[in-house]
């Protein structure tokens, strides 16, 4: 088993308009036994940033806590927040750092830029980037999540939309996958504010 | 050692104040073998696994003796000079398992310590009193009500998933600790007779009760 | 015998031996015409290289454990089953998920094979190698019946069973099985492994998921629970398992044995159970 599916994991972000949605499960895990329901893997960075961290567990939490660290010190020496193409660059040096010895996550930064226009891009566990227009995906359900997302998505979806889209293509890509589940969480970013929404799961 | 494993259940009890809005003080209860084991040899069965690390926090650690007692000393001496060096200011019991964490996933990339950890502790500042963090030797951390480590982890968490109550008491908690030991002693493979039992509550830690006193060396 | 020229339509039953050309070794007893009853171990081809038995070895291990982890052909497995004998005969439960590596491949698997209106046997390991086997025990059971005029104790089932599993030791099958019934002599259990253990026993739990079900059984079995309470017990195991193995879930399906014969019970959505669970702690606590 890849180290990166030791933990298990699913997360999905997707695009609308005028807004973005981020999604993971709940499943902490230690291969095949399920150790915990509530784990966090998606972590606000502001008000409109978010980043998700699939992978391993240790590397998603010390990840989590750099990246916070950075983000503070960037905002207490600039005096303004972070923009997402900004925060995508810091973090892809921040991974190639350790090529030689990388961290076991791969990011998914979902968010709006300065004209609240939807930015989504991820990047592997070493940081190479890749940014697109419509979803990305990461983790062990990544193959279901794939599949779900190319069907489900389409162009423009306004926020109810959106969240109904991809809590149903993060449900339904984690029922076919047995190192991820047990519940889901999603955020919908707009330019109004953040909301956060508990999606109840299968506990199998 | 690959036998060694730690469980502990965490348990709340009500105060005689019976005010609903009245917060619940929660109380830890933290329970492992007293097995020193390695290859095909036991080399003692008194041990203490729980570590003292603060007048009201504990950890139990499972692992290899070398890790085991370097990882616990190393947690417990540097929380201790945290506090000498701070005018006896502690840690609170999410702080100490954050430093435990970091501890664990920093050695990770240098020749890790091989020890699985359940930190336990009660802050009367916070509202719910006690706590139990649950992590592994790769660092991952998790809050939780109850938990086990290693081998145990199979047969106990479905004990423990089947039992545990929010707002038991002591007396429920401790309970399910021995059905777990129970089972332990029915169907893991290695025989492990001495189980230890520590309570932090507002008084402290205390131990409940051991197979073998670790003192008695 | 067999020919180049044999094809499906000749013979429909000739359908798996028509895949082999004439140089690969007979399969069966040899006659066309006659379905080949006798299943004995050597009417299987085998690999073609000196040691059959080691190449099966390295490239078909176990499935139990992570044995197959090396292999190009890993195996469907996962599963929690259980069965336990008590005062009001005996109860059968298991979950129904089918995994292949961290892919669900399906959440409607049968893992309780009726053998016969009196037999059960369960399923843990390699899907394949159970149900071919147990449906192949099936077969000698109903011919002992039309040899003897009476139905196969389970001691005799299983021990039919365990014999084929002994024959092909180290040949890589995967199968961990509870065969239970009622006989002349009463409920039976046993349980039998593809290394040809074969053990009686009040109450076994087979599959990854087995310690999680064990720590709820042993906790809380009794012989003499009500049937009632068994049928609640053998549920609650299976959903405990299910709850914290990754590799079991989905459906729990539940039989219950008495002395004429079996009846399921019940197939619950796992998921379902942990609400209703969720709900009666809830309902405890308040109380």
């Amino acid at each position: 088993m890849s180290i990166l599916e030791y933990n298990g994991a699913a997360i999905i972000a997707m695009t609308g308009s005028n807004c973005v949605a981020i999604a993971s499960d709940n499943r902490l895990g230690i291969q095949y036994q399920t150790v915990a329901m509530d784990f966090r893997k998606i972590f606000r960075m502001n008000d409109s940033l978010y980043v998700g961290l699939a992978g391993l567990a240790t590397d998603v939490q010390t990840l989590d806590q750099l990246l916070r660290f950075r983000m503070g010190l960037y905002e207490l020496r600039e005096e303004r927040e972070m923009s997402p193409e900004v925060f995508t660059n810091m973090l892809s040096n921040l991974l190639y750092e350790k090529r030689f010895g990388p961290y076991f996550a791969e990011p998914i930064i979902a968010g709006l830029d300065e004209k609240n226009m939807p930015y989504l891009a991820t990047m592997d566990l070493i940081g190479a980037i890749s940014k697109t227009k419509d979803f990305v995906v990461a983790g062990t359900a990544e193959g279901n999540m794939y599949g779900m997302c190319e069907t489900l998505w389409k162009p423009d979806m306004e926020k109810e939309e959106l969240f109904e889209t991809i809590s149903q293509a993060l449900l339904a890509s984690v029922d076919r996958d047995a190192l991820s589940g047990w519940g889901g969480v999603v955020h919908l970013i707009t330019p109004e504010g953040v909301t956060t929404r508990h999606l109840k799961g299968r506990q199998d | 050692m690959g036998c060694g494993h730690v469980f502990c259940k965490m348990y709340g009890s009500r105060l005689p104040n019976k005010t609903p809005s009245y917060p619940l003080k929660q109380q830890v209860v933290l329970a492992t073998d007293q097995v020193n084991a390695r290859s095909i040899l036991m080399y003692q069965q008194n041990l203490d696994k729980i570590a003292e690390l603060s007048s009201h926090s504990a950890m139990g650690v499972s692992g290899p003796n070398c890790d085991l007692v370097n990882f616990s000393e190393y947690i417990s001496k540097n929380l201790k000079l945290y506090e000498l060096s701070n005018d006896g200011l502690k840690l609170s019991t999410h702080a100490q398992a954050n430093f435990c964490r970091g501890e664990l996933a920093k050695a990770l990339r240098k020749g890790p310590f091989q020890v699985n950890v359940i930190l336990g502790g009660y802050d009367a500042k916070v509202p719910t009193g006690g706590s139990l963090y649950v992590m592994d030797y790769l660092g991952s951390c998790t809050k939780a009500n109850y938990g086990a480590q290693g081998y145990a982890s199979n047969f106990c968490l479905s004990i423990m998933d089947r039992d545990w109550k929010e707002g038991q008491t002591e007396e429920e908690a401790v309970q399910i600790v021995e059905k777990c030991i129970r089972e332990l002693q029915m169907r893991f493979l290695i025989n492990q007779s001495n189980f230890i039992i520590k309570v932090i509550d507002k008084e402290g830690l205390r131990t409940l009760k051991y197979g073998a006193d670790p003192a008695d060396n | 015998m067999f020919g180049t020229d044999l094809t499906i339509d000749q013979d429909i039953l000739s359908i798996g031996s028509s895949k082999h050309d004439a140089k690969s070794r007979p399969i069966g007893s040899g006659c066309l015409h006659a379905p080949p009853l006798d299943l004995n171990p050597t009417s299987f081809p085998l690999a073609p290289c000196p040691d059959p038995a080691s190449f099966t070895r390295s490239n078909f291990a176990s499935a139990c454990g992570n044995s197959d982890s090396h292999q190009q052909v890993k195996f469907a497995k996962g599963t929690t089953t259980l069965a336990f004998k008590f005062d009001g005969g005996i109860i059968v439960s298991v979950d129904s998920r089918s995994t292949m590596g961290a892919y669900i491949a399906s959440g409607t698997v049968k893992k309780v094979i009726e053998i016969n209106p009196f037999l059960l046997g369960t399923m843990a390991g390699g899907a394949a190698d159970c149900s071919f086997w147990e449906r192949n025990l099936g077969m000698q059971c109903r011919m002992y019946e039309l040899r003897n005029k009476k139905r196969i104790s389970v001691a005799s089932a299983s021990k039919l069973l365990a014999n084929t599993m002994s024959s092909y030791r180290g040949y890589g099958l995967s199968m961990g099985t509870m065969i239970t019934g009622w006989d002349e002599t009463g409920p039976q259990l046993y349980y039998v492994d593809d290394d040809g253990t074969r053990l009686h026993g009040r109450y076994f739990s087979v599959g990854s998921g087995s310690t999680y079900a064990y720590g709820v059984l042993d906790t809380y079995y009794r012989p003499d629970l009500t049937v009632e309470e068994a049928i609640d017990l053998g549920k609650r195991a299976i959903y405990h398992a299910c709850h914290r193995d990754a590799m079991s879930g989905s459906i729990n399906n539940l039989y219950h044995v008495t002395k004429d014969g079996w009846v399921k019970i019940h197939a619950i959505d796992v998921n379902d159970m942990h609400y209703e669970f969720l709900e009666e702690k809830a309902n405890a606590m308040s109380s």
